[in-house]
């Protein structure tokens, strides 16, 4: 057995024992900080009792489901439900190994880092859609259809909310610095990971992280990301209130539980993505690798630049992770209606006028510096106009804060009805005390 | 009908499909469903997501209340009314007291009606903050119910000291109280209005009013307009949030609210949103009418001299009171002897969800339990 061939098999068993035990871990510690944020939004105290903090509890409820009986109803599709936890879990565990925590520690640095992605990220619809129709349940099918329609409605937004970042790595590749670069030949930008990151961290630019120019981008892609993640306001495959538990309606114990991890890990896998792309991986305070590899030599430079680099990284993951829990906590969840109608009519022409902008400002003749701080402003300008019109539309409050224009709509509409209900004339009955 | 695809090799081929149909689903919702507000089951019809036909049944609580009052003496239906509307159980006691009071003519003193009022508005906020946490928790947003429950919950300690039950209080009596505030209540009451104004409804009202979300999923969904209100004898909030300017406080005052003026919400949205706001609005409205009758609390006894064997004269009597979900009464008959003979609840739920099956026609699932939220009703008030 040749050398390669060895190495291969290495780089292939650790990968794969990385990504199946980081999916494990992140989603456990992710439903135990789920119960303490929300705790603390909600002035409660969550997990409290096993461990300190209750952070026992993220081992110990898997451990709970994993001894769980597992309970099959009546008239399921055998095939189909035994299998739809595992084909919701394994793209999970598969796009795990293209998350970039720090240059050394990227189990698979694959140069079509985004494709690989979004691809995968697209394949958890078919599981939720086994589910849904395997169940043999009413709710679950409803769930299961809402899902594939949501999910695959806003898989497009969100591709698109990344060909920001990936024009931007195009006007930043090397070929292209300079007041003379030639448009025609400079580099066309990368997809991968390790790529865009290098690209966001370039010596001469180091903190020129793609959210400071694609803001719009972060936004975007942060919404769709909840709705792939099947988290409020866009949890409507499993909302509770109306489908009971959605797909989930019908499982137990183990099946339930790769469902959980699955959803959890899916969020960790979004908020690294955002992190890799938009926040700028694992470039923060003391990531320099030539400032490390200068005072303590070449190896242990590169030690000490990877722990600070995974560190950064995974201060940013989780950050991103709080926020989506915060959000959870904050918001009530939109109709299946209103929530398509968010994402093509809304989400999708916005993504598209992102990309013209960007690509249109990115071509004026001008330094790439320049060029860049023009995308930016238009980004945010974008952003400014959208946060805006959100704000138009709401703004109701009961004490006082009510918009001008709120409340000419309603005096408006109060002058328009005439007040009908007149007070009802009701012949005095004996009042309390009179005996009839 | 035929489609035309094409496979890998490019030859086109057809599917019959005439075979095919698409069929409505019947969906039972409940009894056992996280969000129906107790056992009510509602057997929906789908087309798709759309509701094509709804039918409530209900039921599943029914614990014979009418039957029970039959068989107890007057004094000891008190108990058994707190489980009616099991969230606002001072409200049925102040109506099950007043309409044994009226058919034995007896005129509790005024200090006990002023307590009546000032317990009863308390129960009124309390209840209304389950409504409006609970119709939240409905939407998909999780803080709000906890957030309400944690101001219910001083409440219900404030209930505690006076009555010593924090949910069954059994505290009214025929002819006034079990026994008066106990020392330094009135502070405590004070203590917690003020917090009440000045961060817990604020906190709320912008958590929840102002989200354009929860704006999206109740405007103009579940619209009563004021004739439907009327014609379907709905009252409480629901009827005022249609325009409908009827409250048993103005209307036809007992107790102490022949001298406390109220000052009804009403508003014309009469969609979920316009239900939403009255019950926000009524909850201060009654911090406002507890604070006038903590100021005007008269002193004396707080209660009149009652026999133990109570034994009204033959007659009957209505009662109503404005419970927090409507118009909460009592009709009773009694014979002259220990027992009434025949008593009968008017449970303001159960009039209330007589309209459903009209508001959901043609909604979609979503909103079945956005309107059912809306209309607030309790499970052990329409079932008794």
């Amino acid at each position: 057995m040749s050398n390669d061939v060895v190495q291969n098999i290495i780089h292939f068993v650790v990968t794969f024992i990385f990504s199946v035990f980081f999916v494990m871990t992140a989603a456990s510690l992710g439903v135990w900080g789920e119960r303490k944020v929300q705790a603390w939004a909600q002035d409660r105290w969550g997990p409290l009792h096993y461990g300190p903090q209750g952070l026992l509890n993220a081992i110990l409820d898997p451990m709970k489901l994993l001894l769980k009986e597992d309970v099959k109803a009546r008239g399921i599709d055998n095939v189909l439900f035994r299998v739809a936890p595992i084909v919701f879990f394994a793209p999970v565990v598969a796009a795990f190994v293209i998350l970039p925590f720090s240059p050394y520690m990227t189990a698979a640095a694959l140069g079509t880092g985004i494709i690989y992605y979004v691809a995968l990220s697209s394949l958890d619809i078919i599981g939720v859609f086994m589910a849904g129709w395997g169940s043999n349940n009413k709710y679950a099918l409803i769930g299961g259809l809402r899902s594939t329609a949501q999910m695959i409605s806003y898989e497009l937004p969100l591709v698109l909310s990344l060909v920001g970042v990936v024009m931007l790595t195009s006007v930043v590749a090397p070929g292209c610095i300079g007041a003379h670069a030639d448009i025609g030949s400079c580099g066309v930008g990368s997809i991968s990971f390790t790529q865009i990151i290098a690209a966001q961290m370039r010596p001469s630019s180091p903190w020129l992280w793609f959210f400071i120019l694609q803001p719009l981008g972060l936004f975007v892609y942060y919404i769709c990301g909840l709705a792939e993640t099947n988290r409020t306001p866009f949890d409507l495959p499993e909302a509770e209130s109306e489908l009971v538990a959605g797909y989930l309606t019908e499982y137990s114990g183990l099946r339930w539980a790769m469902f959980m991890l699955g959803e959890y890990g899916n969020m960790t896998i979004v908020s690294a993505v955002a992190t890799a792309l938009f926040l700028g991986g694992w470039s923060g305070p003391g990531a320099a690798v030539g400032f490390w590899s200068g005072h303590l030599g070449h190896f242990w430079g590169g030690v000490v630049f990877n722990v600070i680099g995974v560190f950064w990284f995974l201060v940013k993951m989780i950050f991103t992770i709080f926020i989506y829990m915060l959000v959870r906590a904050t918001l009530p969840r939109l109709r299946a209606d209103q929530l398509m109608r968010f994402a093509w009519l809304f989400l999708i022409p916005l993504t598209l006028l992102n990309i013209l902008l960007t690509g249109a400002v990115l071509l004026i003749p001008v330094d790439s510096g320049l060029r860049l701080l023009f995308a930016g402003v238009t980004n945010w300008i974008l952003l400014a106009i959208v946060i805006f019109g959100f704000r138009r539309i709401t703004g109701v409050s009961l004490t006082g804060k009510t918009p001008r224009w709120v409340r000419r709509q309603v005096a408006a509409s109060a002058a328009s009805k005439p007040a009908t209900g007149k007070p009802a004339t009701t012949p005095e009955l004996a009042g309390s005390g009179t005996p009839r | 009908m035929a489609i035309g695809t094409t496979n890998v090799q490019g030859n086109l081929y057809t599917e019959d499909t005439s075979g095919l149909r698409s069929e409505e689903m019947i969906l039972n919702m409940g009894p056992q469903h996280p969000s129906t507000h107790g056992v009510l089951r509602l057997v929906l019809v789908l087309d798709g997501e759309t509701v094509v036909q709804c039918t409530p049944i209900i039921g599943y609580l029914h614990r014979g209340m009418e039957k029970i009052f039959e068989n107890r003496p007057y004094m000891a239906g008190v108990r058994y009314i707190d489980n009616a509307d099991y969230l606002s159980p001072m409200l049925n006691e102040i109506a099950y007291a007043g309409v044994v009071e009226q058919l034995a003519g007896i005129e509790p003193p005024r200090r006990a009606q002023y307590i009546r009022l000032i317990v009863g508005e308390l129960e009124r906020i309390a209840s209304h903050l389950v409504a409006v946490g609970t119709y939240g928790l409905d939407l998909g947003a999780s803080t709000p119910v906890l957030w309400c429950f944690r101001e219910r919950e001083a409440i219900l300690d404030m209930f505690e000291a006076v009555s010593g039950h924090r949910f069954t209080h059994n505290y009214m009596r025929v002819g006034g109280l079990l026994c008066d505030f106990p020392p330094g209540w009135l502070q405590t009451c004070e203590k917690f209005l003020d917090h009440f104004e000045r961060s817990a409804y604020p906190e709320l009202d912008g958590l929840l009013t102002g989200n354009e979300i929860f704006a999206a999923r109740t405007q103009g969904v579940g619209y009563i307009d004021p004739q439907q209100a009327l014609a379907y004898a709905l009252t409480g909030p629901n009827a005022r949030a249609s325009g409908i300017n009827y409250d048993l406080r103005v209307n036809r005052p007992y107790d102490a609210y022949r001298e406390v003026a109220v000052r009804p919400v009403v508003r014309q949205d009469g969609d979920c949103f316009g239900r939403y706001c009255v019950r926000m609005q009524e909850m201060l409205e009654s911090v406002r009418l507890v604070r006038v009758a903590m100021d005007q609390l008269p002193g004396g006894p707080i209660s009149a001299r009652v026999p133990i064997a109570l034994r009204p004269p033959r007659g009957e009597a209505y009662f109503a009171v404005e419970s927090a979900r409507g118009e909460e009464a009592i009709y009773m008959i009694s014979d002259g002897s220990e027992y009434p003979y025949r008593a009968k609840l008017r449970g303001p739920s159960f009039v209330n969800l007589q309209i459903l099956p009209e508001l959901l026609r043609g909604r979609r699932i979503g909103d079945v339990i956005a309107i059912l939220g809306s209309i607030d009703i309790v499970l052990g008030d329409v079932d008794r």
